[in-house]
């Protein structure tokens, strides 16, 4: 026992009392995942607690105190605080980065009055989750200080002490905000799944790498948005492959519709890194020429609930659709459904050449109550599937800014239907407008099992490209269920790291097996994958060597074909077979190109971009790698640029060079 | 509403109410949660040192709970289940740490604030803050022997290991704290 005591005082340290509006916040959490998982019929998605980002939580936890106020009312109630809360969050959390949030520590005690709340009461769920109705003893609560609303689009908290502006002001109104001046950042309700980076894997431990393809652009657009408002965006927000894949690049792509893509693969050093190279994986799809396109059924299902009341949601995509029914042929059909409230037809499927009837139907949309989403997909898809061509494109496109939050809206129900209707041959695509309530997860899941895109319109120029430039790619499908699957040589390649994909990860065995889903591609469209990979012998080799490794190979002179790199196979279908074909390259000195300055502008360019989506995720890898030089690739390999993209991506790079402290 | 469900729920036994809550009594599975939140958030606090960071623990496990409560079989002492259920975030949120650590060049602030938050002096404080660099398992015995002051048996029943590892660890560990408290000046 004498042992013992010199560890005694271990147990004379008590933990501090928790803080009472935390442990309200943990019982409502409790009550929220119990509802999720006894009654998931009735809850929006789950919002993910994150540990790190405070700040945020703070605002939430303001937000969450479950009224149901009239805006309004809100908007009166909201003032005062929303200038404290910026006062709070204004020492610590100077541009939304995820950790350095801890200062609001002091901010509980002028919000516990208001939150003296029995947790078995347990009503309390997430904003547009609570019940419509506001029973006597919320509204006693309004009466107090600190309760704010939380009506269908989030207060917007937009800068100084006194920024605190009520309900639904449109970002495109708000005033340009000053890049020198320290912002807090709003309490968002945007929800995205959060995800780690792919690790740096051996290659003698793990030779195969397997992911689906990926066309969504959304992660880039999104976090265009933020750094336009003056914030980094959130790691998590940041999907590397979408920032690769959202510009055009020039690959060469396949002579004849028999061979609907082809796979550039170049080897070329790294920019981040001495001692490593880049594996870089190029696809191009078959450009359907427009004599050939097959007609189109389209379903616009829209989202008129009350929060797409704001100039960059129902106005903006409005123009957007109008100037994709200006795109069609005169042969395809189109038909509107809305939800909100209850859904609807607004236009039964009309073919494309009475374009005024069209335009007539979109200008009547007017946003007004809540969000219906599950109902409205589900006439969606009775109306394609009315109008369904046969061999041609059948498609639903959902426009909304939120998620689905009444009737069915577990992640799974809405996933499971859209994959049945995909086995019809009905695909979804998903255009995600507006802020401050975007659900890019359910977004994802749906656009993923629906075989179709998701993107993100935050401008007219952004619809356009989404839409009409890219209209094709979007509406043509020219092969789908694209895996690739990358074998590499331990004789050659020591570690590798996928960059991006990591939503996107497949098994090994998925990759032969044609029942798993994965991403399509479009006609004319491009999709590019990057590795890096430490050569053997490397000094920048991370992970050591076994030294009882199984993988000395026996034969002095190695394994099979010891020369290649890596061996990259990619399976597909043809956009109507159930079986896939499977097209391989094997990577070899051939395609290595020995200093970085001799590749492609193309290649240049999207290695900028994977250099700029990784430091936004604060990738490990890229920490000596500043953005002057990602700016000086990409200045270099700007090349053409007809839309002015590259020139964009450039002006982005400096405004987070400007807010993450020009490292 | 809430002061009766109180009332009735007050007697039951953690036992019964995590049954009825498996089986998709709210109230009950309320009840239980408010009852065992000071509880968690102390385990919480063992595993981090920080309030901060313990509350945000303590609601990620409460979330975990919800969706767990259905797995409960009654098999054991519901707080010997609620244990490993609390290490075992703990766990992952160490992890989480750990990863967030490495950004940290990037956050010079965090650490300032992080550096005045926690209580350096107290060498009990320093002592946890040893324990909480050792591995898992010495980490998770540390914390529930001295932590909690459980016997060796509860604590093995918890980690779901024999009594005889469980003194192994907190043997190992023992040697490890000493080794590493010793530069400080301790002895």
């Amino acid at each position: 026992m004498s042992e013992r005591d010199e560890f005694d005082m271990l147990r004379s340290r008590p933990a501090p009392k928790p803080r009472n509006e935390a442990r309200e916040k943990a019982l409502e959490a409790a009550l929220r995942s119990y509802d999720e998982k006894f009654s998931p019929t009735a809850q929006g998605t789950v919002e993910e607690v994150r540990l790190t980002d405070r700040a945020r939580k703070l605002w939430r936890g303001l937000m969450n105190r479950k009224l149901v106020a009239t805006p309004a009312v809100a908007g009166l109630l909201v003032l005062p605080l929303a200038g404290y809360a910026a006062w709070q969050v204004m020492g610590g959390d100077m541009f939304g980065l995820r950790m350095a949030s801890q200062t609001q520590d002091m901010s509980a005690p002028p919000i516990e009055p208001a939150v003296k709340h029995e947790a078995s009461r347990g009503l309390s769920l997430d904003g547009e989750a609570a019940s419509p109705q506001a029973p006597a003893d919320r509204l006693r609560e309004m009466a107090q200080p600190a309760p704010a609303p939380t009506g269908m689009a989030a207060p917007r908290l937009q800068r100084g002490p006194l920024g605190g502006q009520s309900k639904m002001v449109a970002p495109s109104l708000a005033p340009a905000p000053s890049l020198d001046m320290a912002l807090p950042r709003e309490e968002s309700r945007d929800r995205f799944a959060s995800f780690d980076t792919n690790p740096v894997r051996a290659a003698l431990e793990n030779p195969v790498s397997t992911f689906s393809i990926d066309v969504d652009t959304a992660s880039y657009a999104f976090a265009r948005r933020s750094l336009k408002e003056g914030f980094l965006p959130q790691a998590d927000t940041v999907r590397v492959e979408e920032f690769i894949n959202y510009f055009p690049y020039d690959w060469q792509g396949p002579a004849s519709a028999e061979e609907p893509f082809k796979a550039n693969v170049t080897v070329l050093p790294s920019p981040w890194n001495t001692g490593t190279k880049l594996l870089h994986i190029g696809i191009k799809g078959y450009d359907v020429p427009a004599t050939t396109r097959p007609a189109a059924n389209l379903v616009f299902l829209i989202d008129t609930s009350g929060s797409m009341n704001a100039p960059d949601k129902l106005p903006l995509l409005k123009s957007a659709f109008r100037m994709l029914v200006n795109g069609m042929a005169d042969g395809d059909t189109v038909s509107i459904v809305t939800y909100a409230g209850s859904a609807g037809t607004v236009l039964e499927p009309t073919r494309a050449s009475d374009k005024q009837k069209i335009f007539d139907a979109l200008d009547r949309l007017e946003a007004g109550g809540s969000t219906a989403g599950a109902a409205g997909i589900a006439e969606a898809y009775r109306l394609a599937e009315k109008s369904f061509v046969a061999g041609g494109v059948n498609r639903v496109m959902l426009a909304t800014d939120g998620d689905f939050n009444v009737g069915q809206t577990s992640d799974d129900a809405l996933k499971r239907m859209v994959e049945e209707k995909r086995g019809k041959g009905v695909f979804l695509s998903i255009f995600g407008f507006g802020r401050g309530n975007y659900n890019d997860r359910m977004m994802q899941v749906l656009a993923q099992n629906g075989n179709g895109t998701a993107a993100y319109i935050d401008t007219l120029a952004e619809a356009e490209k989404t839409l009409v430039q890219e209209a094709t790619a979007t509406l043509f499908p020219i092969a789908k269920d694209l895996k690739i699957q990358v074998e590499f040589n331990p004789e050659k390649v020591a570690e590798y790291r996928l960059i991006g994909y990591e939503t996107r990860a497949l098994n090994r065995e998925d990759f032969n097996n044609d029942r798993v889903d994965a991403g399509e591609i479009g006609s004319g469209h491009t999709v590019t994958a990057i590795y890096e990979i430490t050569p053997k012998g490397s000094p920048a080799q991370q992970i050591d060597d076994l030294r009882y490794g199984n993988a000395r190979v026996n034969n002095p002179g190695g394994i099979a074909d010891a020369e290649e790199y890596a061996f990259v196979k990619i399976r597909y279908k043809q956009p109507d077979a159930d079986t896939s074909k499977l097209i391989t390259t094997p990577v070899t000195a051939a395609n290595e190109i020995g200093a970085f300055d001799d590749a492609s502008n193309d290649v240049r360019f999207s290695v900028a971009v994977a250099g700029f989506g990784q430091k936004l995720r604060k990738t490990d890898q890229l920490a000596g790698f500043g953005y002057d030089r990602i700016t000086e690739i990409a200045t270099t390999a700007r090349d053409a640029d007809p839309y002015g993209y590259r020139a964009e991506f450039l002006s982005l790079v400096r405004l987070a060079s400007a807010l993450d402290g020009g490292r | 509403m809430a002061a009766e469900i109180d009332r009735q729920e007050a007697r039951a036994g953690d036992g019964e109410l995590a049954a009825r809550a498996g089986a998709g009594d709210r109230a009950a599975f309320a009840t239980l949660v408010e009852r065992h939140y000071d509880f968690i958030y102390r385990v919480a606090y063992r595993v981090l040192g920080r309030r901060a960071d313990a509350e945000d623990l303590a609601q990620d496990v409460c979330v975990r709970l919800g969706r767990a409560i259905a797995g409960y079989r009654g098999g054991a002492a519901f707080t010997t289940w609620l244990y490993a259920l609390v290490l075992n975030a703990g766990r992952d949120a160490l992890r989480r740490n750990a990863r967030g650590d490495r950004n940290a060049s990037a956050f010079a602030t965090h650490a300032q604030v992080m550096s005045q938050e926690s209580d350096d002096d107290d060498p009990a404080e320093r002592m946890w803050d040893a324990v909480r660099t050792l591995p898992d398992k010495q980490r998770e015995a540390m914390t529930l022997v001295y932590g909690e002051g459980l016997g060796h048996a509860a604590t093995a029943d918890i980690m779901g290991v024999t009594e005889n590892t469980v003194a192994w660890h907190v043997h190992e560990a023992r040697k490890r704290l000493k080794a590493l408290l010793r530069p400080a000046g301790d002895e």
